[in-house]
């Protein structure tokens, strides 16, 4: 009985999304681009993962794998495993079903939801909002047109649109920007997802819409039970809404842990770089202290730590020699950096 | 402060949208003047109109630079040609304001040929590696094309292009939203560098309000289209004195949230500019707000020295700032 009582509990505490040493790269004309190299993470039920970074670190990217959106010159390396348990139907491996079939199709949308920065590019401008998301309810539950499209209602009130009943027929032209980012969160929403990836969704709003955005994903997850990876370059952002964040920089995550941890305690040069590099409101006089150097061109990916180029303490010969390993600092606190070791 | 520039009752309006609707201010010459505010609060248009790119409906923009003062708003034909050298803009994306045809030199170079301050290649070639200098460019690379340029540099491309001319004032529009934090702080300090060379006055939009507080010695604030107020920086972001700029102080992502955090939640949505409510533009959404704000707009009036608000009840309110260790009832 013992025995099942602990198999029982480490069920509900595996992760929900399991990916392991993700590596994508793509074709060009000038070669072959390393854009995500040798990445895990993990997403749990009612918890949120931050993946902060910068362009050309990846976070899009690895994302983009788990949804199988990847533009066609895209090539996920072998060796690379994306483990999901499905509500319905018991865990698969995402990169062992095809792009299209049925299997793929009904994960993404329905046990997977996105949301994206620009939500106008999102939405089509030629269909309502309501027409819409009734399309995305009907295909993935199993609900007549009006039950969707009473659903449909139902979550636009939810995410705070004043008149849900009449917004459902309008156009995403008529809607403000951040009405149109709460309807496009309620479209995500309403297949009633496992999992949602939210790529940025904040960042072109304005910050009195944000904070309302941010509360609205809290609650809703709160609510719905629902995992979450929130993809920002803001780690203000990332503090107010993650309870775990990953540090990538050019295709690698150089430093991992829990939000206190890692953004009170940063371990990893670039990670230390990229906090004091933000203005504070706490010191508004005086200059402030860039990183300095640029994010390599990722045709050229610097040998060693991908870091070492822009790293203010950089170990000659060593740091531009063999990508370090993962450090444990904490038993919630990691790190790949040589100074860590 | 000594003004470079004088906005007196400045309407832009679109049909019976009213984009900026009766502003007066002073921009403090040599200064940073910081300009934020949602979008569609009538920010970049503002700038604009200084720049003299967007025609204005009514009032008066003075701009001071030799013993006359000079109207902006009725410059014509050559005249205006002339006086444009003395104003410039940084765009927000350095992919799309950099002609991908021209070599970086050439687009560094263009205001120099443009506005005819520069006639002799020579000189033009060393005012273009001067500046290109200032701004931290390799000057080796001038021959080359803006494609081989990262984002951050190529923000530099621009802001040399900006710069080139010396001209008295600039407006930065966004000019950091679309860079990396590793590489914002680069350029935030390049700005701050080249002012204190230069002697330039900037006016700087930006929706980011800690990059605002890092780069501006005065800060205004504007809802849908009228500056609700305007202060020295320190005074707006610790000691506002309209509940909007609490508000928006209150929505700042901390990266060390006290237990106090706690972002205000304005009711409603923005209102139409076309159609707005009578009295306060402010008073549908207001938490504050009483009778009096519903019928009678409130004037605009210096509560402070240089600090300037337009709310009936400012100083009566107990509003807080962008410091949340403070609990709200020790403020005020």
């Amino acid at each position: 009985m013992a025995e099942v009582a602990i198999q029982t509990d480490t069920v509900s505490a595996e992760p929900i999304l399991d990916v392991q040493n993700l590596a994508v790269s793509f074709r060009s004309d000038e070669g072959r681009v390393r854009a995500v190299v040798g990445v895990d993470f993990q997403a749990h039920r009612g918890k949120t993962l931050g993946i902060v970074g910068e362009s050309g670190s990846g976070k899009s990217v690895s994302t983009k794998a788990v949804m199988q959106l990847l533009p066609g010159n895209a090539v996920i390396e072998a060796g690379s495993s994306i483990h999901f348990q499905r509500s319905e139907g018991g865990p698969v491996d995402i990169l062992t079903l095809g792009k299209n079939s049925p299997a793929m199709r009904a994960i993404r949308g329905g046990d997977i939801a996105m949301i994206f920065q620009e939500p106008m590019a999102s939405f089509s401008p030629v269909y309502s909002v309501g027409n819409q998301m009734t399309e995305a309810i009907r295909l993935h539950r199993a609900v007549g047109h009006r039950e969707a499209r009473e659903i449909a209602v139902e979550m636009l009130g939810r995410v705070g649109l004043s008149n849900p009943a009449t917004q459902v027929n309008q156009y995403p032209h008529e809607l403000s920007g951040g009405m149109r980012q709460r309807a496009m969160i309620a479209l995500a929403l309403s297949t009633r997802p496992a999992l949602l990836i939210a790529d940025e969704p904040t960042t072109a709003l304005d910050v009195t819409i944000q904070a309302q955005v941010l509360e609205l994903m809290g609650e809703l997850q709160r609510e719905f039970g629902m995992a979450m990876i929130f993809i920002t370059h803001d780690l203000g952002v990332i503090a107010q809404i993650a309870d775990e964040v990953a540090v990538m920089y050019l295709g690698t995550i150089v430093e991992r842990g829990s939000v206190d941890e890692v953004i009170r305690n940063p371990a990893h040069p670039y990670t230390q770089g990229l906090r004091a590099a933000i203005p504070d409101l706490s010191s508004i006089e005086g200059r402030l202290i860039p990183v300095g150097g640029d994010i390599p061109n990722p045709l050229e990916r610097p040998r060693g730590c991908p870091f070492h180029t822009r790293c203010p303490k950089r170990i000659p010969g060593t740091c531009d020699a063999e990508s370090p390993a993962v450090t444990t600092l904490s038993p919630s606190h990691s790190v790949r950096c040589y100074l860590a070791q | 402060m000594e003004p470079l520039i004088e906005i007196r009752n400045l309407k832009v309006h679109f049909d019976r949208v009213r984009a900026v609707d009766d502003v007066s201010f002073d921009i403090p010459r040599g200064q940073t003047l910081g300009l934020v505010g949602e979008s569609g609060s009538g920010k970049s248009t503002i700038g604009r109109s200084i720049l003299r790119v967007q025609n204005v409906t009514d009032g008066s923009i003075r701009f001071h630079n030799g013993a006359e003062p000079v109207e902006l708003t009725t410059l014509r034909g050559q005249r205006l040609r002339d006086f444009r050298r003395h104003l410039q803009l940084i765009f927000q994306d350095p992919y799309a304001s950099l002609n991908p045809r021209m070599t970086v030199r050439d687009i560094i170079s263009e205001p120099l040929t443009a506005n005819g301050l520069v006639r002799d290649t020579n000189q033009v070639n060393q005012r273009v590696q001067a500046m290109a200098r200032r701004c931290k460019l390799n000057v080796e690379h001038l021959r080359r094309f803006p494609h081989a340029f990262s984002g951050g540099q190529r923000q530099r491309i621009g802001i040399a292009r900006a710069l080139v001319g010396h001209p008295e004032f600039v407006v930065c529009d966004e000019s950091v939203s679309a860079l990396d934090v590793s590489i914002q702080a680069e350029i935030l300090n390049l700005l701050m560098d080249l002012q204190q060379e230069l002697g330039t006055t900037f006016m700087f939009i930006a929706h980011d309000l800690s990059v605002v507080a890092k780069i501006s010695s005065l800060v205004a604030v504007m809802y849908v289209g009228d500056i609700v107020e305007l202060a020295p920086t320190r005074n707006i972001f610790f000691a506002p004195k309209h509940p909007y700029t609490s508000a928006l102080l209150s929505a700042i992502p901390r990266i060390n949230p006290s237990a106090n955090f706690q972002p205000v939640k304005l009711p409603g949505e923005v209102p139409n500019p076309a159609a707005l409510p009578p009295g306060c533009r402010f008073q549908t959404r207001c938490p504050h707000a009483r009778e009096r704000c519903r019928n009678e707009a409130p004037a605009w009036r210096e509560i402070d020295q240089d600090h300037f608000v337009a709310c009936h009840f400012a100083g009566e309110l107990a509003l807080r700032g962008a410091d949340d260790s403070l609990p709200a009832q020790a403020l005020n």
